[in-house]
């Protein structure tokens, strides 16, 4: 269990994140990362997914998550110029305490997105998120994001924004 | 069997010249539907990898075009692969993407097929005066062959081999093949299939273009270095070609361009990479090794829908003529497991929906999809290169990189096959 006023700190968090990466406010975005931040969206539901045998959609350490950060700030990264509209929703929010003071919290999302840039088709993204988060220096940073999608291991379209 | 054009009234060389080609063949579904009896069914298909199934009733469900095909390995070892429909009333058997079966079972009325696609049962078989279940066991591919592990499919029995498809274009796939110190490679990671509102010839178009690189992929190149770097500067200075290997096979070169070993692989060091040279070189001498390194692994189209990307391998699935997708994969090297985990995050970077270069590249080709409908402006220009191209001492065309020279090969094939008798 953890305090109320920690599971509050929790879910001000995870809709702080969610609004980062809705408007493309990717500097803000990536200050949220602790410098040994892991960023892992898995190419399957399978939950026996090893990251160092299977492909995965996102596998950043801090180094790839800057790089990623840095095209879409270029103004060339064209499946995301101009950046989708979108618009998620972040539900059934459970957190618990984890080793070293961290904490690890878990919530389902629903993500509409306007893919603006060609066809302007709605695309909908739904799936569960795990966050690891640790304070530092007062703050809670995320140092772990997993997010299965629901369909992860479907033909996706374009998913260069930040889930 | 095949059956003869079902649209047997588009004069294709009315559409395809040498060097410019007609809007319709990305846009019109009559077309779509002509490629999928011609290229698809009559042709050899790339359907999937020996290392996908390594046990007796290890299967993965692909599509041959747009046919649901199974393939699957059976009790004697060998690869089956059988159309993914049920004998009876024609439901898909196997909903699964992989795994691994002692039998398939129709969930309709339960009949139920073995791995050697032999029908074993019929439930209720009172209702049959006479029931030859020989008759009914899953269909197979008519024809199918493999080269090196990879597996390809015919559905019509007859035709030219794979031998001939392939031809000289077996030396690209051996390229990849003999950088493994056991001749091998590995295709275990899983598949990303990346969804493209775009006519799938875009994509072995794009992935043998290499004039687009400095432009669609700008962000990526102004902002991290790369072994791609040297096709983006001055026109002069660019060293890699493009060649084309006949049959539709095209290969995008880089290799001349490369100054050390390794580029291909982002540069690698440490005692892993210096016991792999080492078996290479007990395999091959000291020569042949340092070319490999050097050279890296294949960038070509096998044609129609086998891309070897280099250090990934990768799948042109048609979905219609508005809709295809991009599977890819690392190919892991038998025997060099060091380099897996490198060799999953290129793959990661490179290829897929959120990788750092292919949504670029299939944005790009749904505001070509998009363009294309355009009716007052309808012809394509393929000439690039045609001033400078050159046929090598084997006969292949090579070009500089940046040249046409791979576009109008594959379209050139692409013509005969349309027409062919």
């Amino acid at each position: 269990m953890i305090s109320h006023t920690e599971y509050r700190a929790v879910v001000e968090f995870l809709h702080r994140e969610a609004l980062l990466a809705d408007e493309a406010r990717y500097a803000e975005w990536l200050a949220l990362w602790t410098d040994d931040g892991v960023y892992w969206v898995p190419a399957t539901t399978d939950p026996a997914a090893d990251p160092d045998k299977h492909l995965s959609h996102i596998y950043d350490n801090r180094g790839r998550l800057e790089t990623r950060i840095k095209l879409l700030l270029t103004g060339h990264r064209y499946s995301q110029e101009p950046a989708s509209r979108m618009r998620r929703l972040v539900s059934n929010i459970e957190a618990a305490p984890a080793e070293n003071g961290e904490l690890v919290a878990e919530s389902n999302f629903a993500l509409a997105e306007l893919a603006i840039q060609a066809k302007r088709e709605m695309h909908w993204w739904v799936g569960r998120t795990t966050h690891r988060l640790r304070r530092v220096g007062g703050e809670l940073k995320m140092c772990r994001k997993k997010v299965v999608l629901v369909n992860a291991a479907e033909p996706l379209p374009n998913l260069s924004f930040l889930i | 069997m095949s059956s003869p054009s079902p649209n047997g009234t588009i004069d294709y060389t009315a559409l395809v010249h040498d060097d410019r080609i007609h809007a319709s063949l990305y846009t019109d579904p009559r077309i779509f539907d002509d490629e999928m009896e011609r290229i698809f069914r009559r042709g050899w298909v790339f359907v999937g990898h020996d290392s996908e199934i390594p046990s007796a009733g290890d299967f993965v469900t692909r599509r041959v075009g747009t046919e649901p095909v199974i393939m699957v390995r059976g009790k004697d070892g060998d690869v089956s692969v059988f159309v993914n429909r049920c004998m009876h009333r024609g439901t898909m058997v196997c909903p699964a993407d992989r795994g691994s079966a002692r039998t398939f079972t129709c969930p309709y009325h339960g009949w139920t097929y073995d791995i050697s696609g032999e029908l074993l049962g019929v439930p209720y078989p009172g209702g049959y005066a006479a029931f030859d279940k020989s008759a009914h066991g899953l269909t197979r591919a008519p024809r199918l062959s493999s080269y090196r592990g990879f597996v390809f499919a015919s559905l019509s029995p007859a035709g030219i081999s794979l031998a001939e498809h392939l031809g000289s274009a077996t030396r690209l796939i051996d390229r990849s093949c003999d950088l493994s110190p056991a001749g091998e490679v590995e295709l275990t990671a899983g598949w990303v299939k990346h969804r493209c509102a775009a006519n799938w010839k875009a994509l072995p178009e794009n992935d043998s273009d290499g004039y687009h690189l400095g432009f669609v992929h700008r962000a990526l190149f102004s902002t991290v270095r790369s072994q791609y770097q040297r096709v983006v500067g001055d026109e002069r200075a660019i060293k890699a070609v493009v060649r084309d290997w006949g049959n539709g096979h095209i290969e995008i070169d880089w290799s001349p361009g490369y100054q050390g070993p390794f580029e291909w692989l982002g540069g690698v060091s440490g005692s892993a990479v210096a016991d792999f040279v080492a078996a290479l070189e007990r395999r091959d001498g000291a020569e042949v090794t340092r070319r490999r390194l050097l050279g890296g692994p294949a960038h070509a189209l096998i044609f129609p829908n086998l891309f070897l990307g280099e250090t990934n391998i990768a799948i042109v699935e048609p979905v219609s003529v508005e809709e295809c997708v991009h599977w890819h994969t690392p190919m892991f090297l038998t025997g060099v497991p060091e380099f897996r985990s490198r060799l999953l995050r290129m793959a990661e970077a490179g290829m897929g929906p959120a990788s750092f270069l292919m949504p670029e590249d299939l944005l790009v080709a749904s505001r070509n999809q998009l363009g294309l409908h355009a009716r007052t402006a309808v012809w394509l220009e393929l000439g690039r290169g045609l001033n400078r191209e050159r046929v090598d001492a084997e006969g292949r065309t090579v070009s500089h990189v940046t040249d046409e020279t791979t576009n109008r090969a594959l379209w050139r094939h692409y013509r005969t096959v349309m027409t062919e008798a």
